[in-house]
């Protein structure tokens, strides 16, 4: 069973002046990939991933998760969801500035409801994980840039999702810590076989991945999937 | 529950904030647990300065006659109504009184002194004399101590009560500050001595009667109504003005305080509304984590409802320090507006629980709209917001 399938999604904006910012995608994403989306500003790749981040409801077509189709799920059923099968990176940390990193890893186990010592304890192994065990008391005011991502990360994970979802992830990083970052999501990627969908438009970043696929005005116009060290145009 | 924890840990995150949201409800709870006080000391002052001076009860005569002929058999019937404390006949008149070249018109009131004492307590409104002097020396009098100074009495100085072709020399025993416009017009005589000046004979214009419990009057008087034909009065009947008077203010005060309130939940209102939009972006990634609408919500109106009881407290603390202070300025109020002469501010438990309750329910009330539209956010665009 695939995790993500999507058919014929489509994603319009505005009242008065239509746009159409998603046209009819077909996509199908098998567990334990490790894929990008590129394109130029506006391709609607963040739409997109909106949609498969259950964070936006589609105009029309269909997203199936895990076999069940979830195009017009209720918000309380997206929101149930989001908590147990989806993690999200965004570009800016995005971490809760009161909370300690520890305590951010906490959160979305709390809103499961994960009894406090147990959430405490995977937040513990998550943060150890991402090489972060010496920074569990600080808060992201006390992270750099780089730390706090990778805190960001561990977030995303904690309620062990069926997907990772991360817009532009390192965006916001210098090349080194970028580096530090995708060399940690592809190691997860390998170890635990999660899947991560990234949205990047940087194309170093994106070839590090599996499988690239490239948006332009709201469609998908390419697909290069890797082979050994060499990406291969598919269509 | 962890919206109780993200809200406990917003607040101690940014104390200056919600500092201003306590106080504001706190002010409130303040003004208005000391405007309650004042009006309640104010009421209780009124009603005790008015009866202190009133008899609980009077028995007037019959529909059609001007005085009570019977009056010892009648006080025998009230005495047998339980609660009953004092029984006093009374011989009221108008009558001027003259020394030298000063002339006034006063209020005469004839007792038994040994019954009138225990009815309104006059010995203690004395400052000179004993009122039971009246009882020894039949042309005594007790006079009002304004009345005395208008008339330039001098202590033991004898003056005259004429009425209707009567004219009585009498000698004050005293002197009685009520505290009261009565004070320019009283002179207690004794009972024999008023009716002499009165000429209708053996007769009493009215029994006081006073109560264990002033709010059992009502009873008695419907009892002593049903049983005779002497029309009796309680407290309440003749004081139903001010009691109406009070009762509407009761009210007014109370649209008053809740103009207050809604004035302090505004404030909440606003420092809610601020802190709601510096965590968009916070809100949209709880969401994006998959909190819902209700626990954002939750976490807002915990928000709120946390700095319900220190607002309270505070606001108790400031209600009682103001209580006092205005307690400890001396205020001459004229005695004719205002019935009562010094201001007192009472503050039972009741004031103090019904402020308590108004700040919960402002500070929930006031969180419910904020923390509603920030429910209602999209989570993409509150993620982009910056």
């Amino acid at each position: 069973m695939s995790i993500i399938v999507t058919k014929k999604l489509r994603k319009v904006f505005g009242n008065g002046v239509e746009l159409l910012a998603l046209n009819d995608i077909d996509l199908t994403i098998e567990e334990g990939e490790f894929l990008s989306i590129t394109g130029p500003s506006g391709s609607g790749k963040s739409t997109l991933l909106n949609m498969l981040g259950l964070l936006d409801k589609p105009s029309g077509g269909e997203i199936w998760l895990k076999g069940k189709d979830v195009s017009r799920a209720s918000s309380r059923e997206r929101s149930h969801l989001r908590n147990r099968e989806l993690g999200f990176i965004f570009q800016y940390h995005h971490l809760l500035p009161e909370f300690t990193a520890l305590e951010n890893v906490m959160i979305p186990q709390l809103i499961a409801g994960v009894d406090r010592k147990a959430a405490r304890d995977r937040s513990r192994e998550l943060l150890q994980e991402v090489g972060l065990d010496e920074r569990l008391d600080h808060k992201p005011s006390e992270l750099s840039g780089g730390q706090s991502q990778r805190v960001a990360v561990a977030r995303a994970l904690a309620n062990r999702p069926s997907i990772v979802i991360g817009d532009e992830p390192t965006g916001n990083l210098d090349t080194k810590s970028s580096e530090m970052v995708y060399e940690l999501l592809r190691k997860l990627n390998q170890e635990i076989n999660q899947t991560f969908i990234l949205v990047t438009h940087d194309m170093n970043m994106a070839k590090k991945t599996d499988r690239i696929l490239r948006l332009v005005d709201g469609k998908i116009v390419s697909e290069m999937k890797r082979e050994g060290e060499e990406f291969v145009e598919h269509l | 529950m962890f919206e109780l924890t993200i809200a406990w840990r917003h607040i101690t995150s940014s104390p200056r904030m919600m500092i201003f949201s306590v106080l504001s409800v706190a002010l409130a709870v303040m003004v208005i647990a000391a405007m309650m006080g004042l009006m309640e000391g104010y009421r209780v002052e009124i009603i005790s300065s008015t009866v202190e001076n009133s008899p609980h009860l009077t028995v007037e005569p019959k529909e059609g006659e001007d005085y009570i002929h019977l009056y010892r058999t009648l006080s025998g019937m009230i005495w047998n109504y339980s609660g009953v404390e004092a029984v006093s006949p009374r011989l009221k008149g108008m009558a001027a009184a003259k020394y030298r070249d000063q002339v006034k018109g006063v209020s005469i009131i004839g007792v038994d002194p040994l019954l009138e004492d225990p009815l309104l307590g006059v010995q203690n409104d004395l400052i000179s004399g004993n009122f039971k002097d009246l009882a020894l020396k039949r042309h005594s009098a007790i006079v009002g101590i304004k009345l005395a100074e208008d008339l330039k009495l001098k202590t033991g100085d004898e003056f005259y009560l004429i009425r209707k072709g009567v004219s009585l020399k009498v000698t004050p025993a005293g002197y009685i500050q009520t505290g009261t416009g009565a004070d320019e017009s009283l002179v207690y005589l004794p009972l024999k001595t008023a009716q002499r000046l009165m000429g209708a004979g053996d007769v009493v214009s009215e029994i006081g009667v006073r109560t264990s419990d002033l709010y059992a009057a009502p009873a008695i008087a419907s009892g002593l109504n049903l049983n005779s034909r002497y029309r009796t009065k309680s407290w309440q009947d003749r004081s139903r003005d001010l009691l109406n008077l009070l009762d509407t203010q009761k009210v007014v005060m109370h649209l008053f305080y809740l103009l207050v309130f809604v004035i302090a939940g505004f404030g909440v209102v606003n420092t809610m509304i601020m802190a709601i939009s510096r965590r968009t972006r916070e809100i949209g990634i709880l969401m994006a984590m998959g909190a819902n609408r209700e626990s954002i919500v939750k976490i807002f109106v915990a928000e709120s409802l946390i700095l319900g009881p220190p607002s309270a407290i505070v606001g108790c603390l400031l209600a009682y320090a103001v209580a006092k202070l205005i307690e400890a300025f001396p205020v001459e109020v004229p005695s004719e507006v205002y019935v009562v002469s010094r201001m007192s501010v009472i503050l039972s438990p009741e004031i103090f629980a019904y402020a308590v309750a108004f700040a919960l329910l402002v500070d929930l009330a006031a969180g419910l709209y904020p923390a509603y539209k920030a429910s209602r956010m999209d989570p993409v665009e509150a993620i982009a917001s910056v």
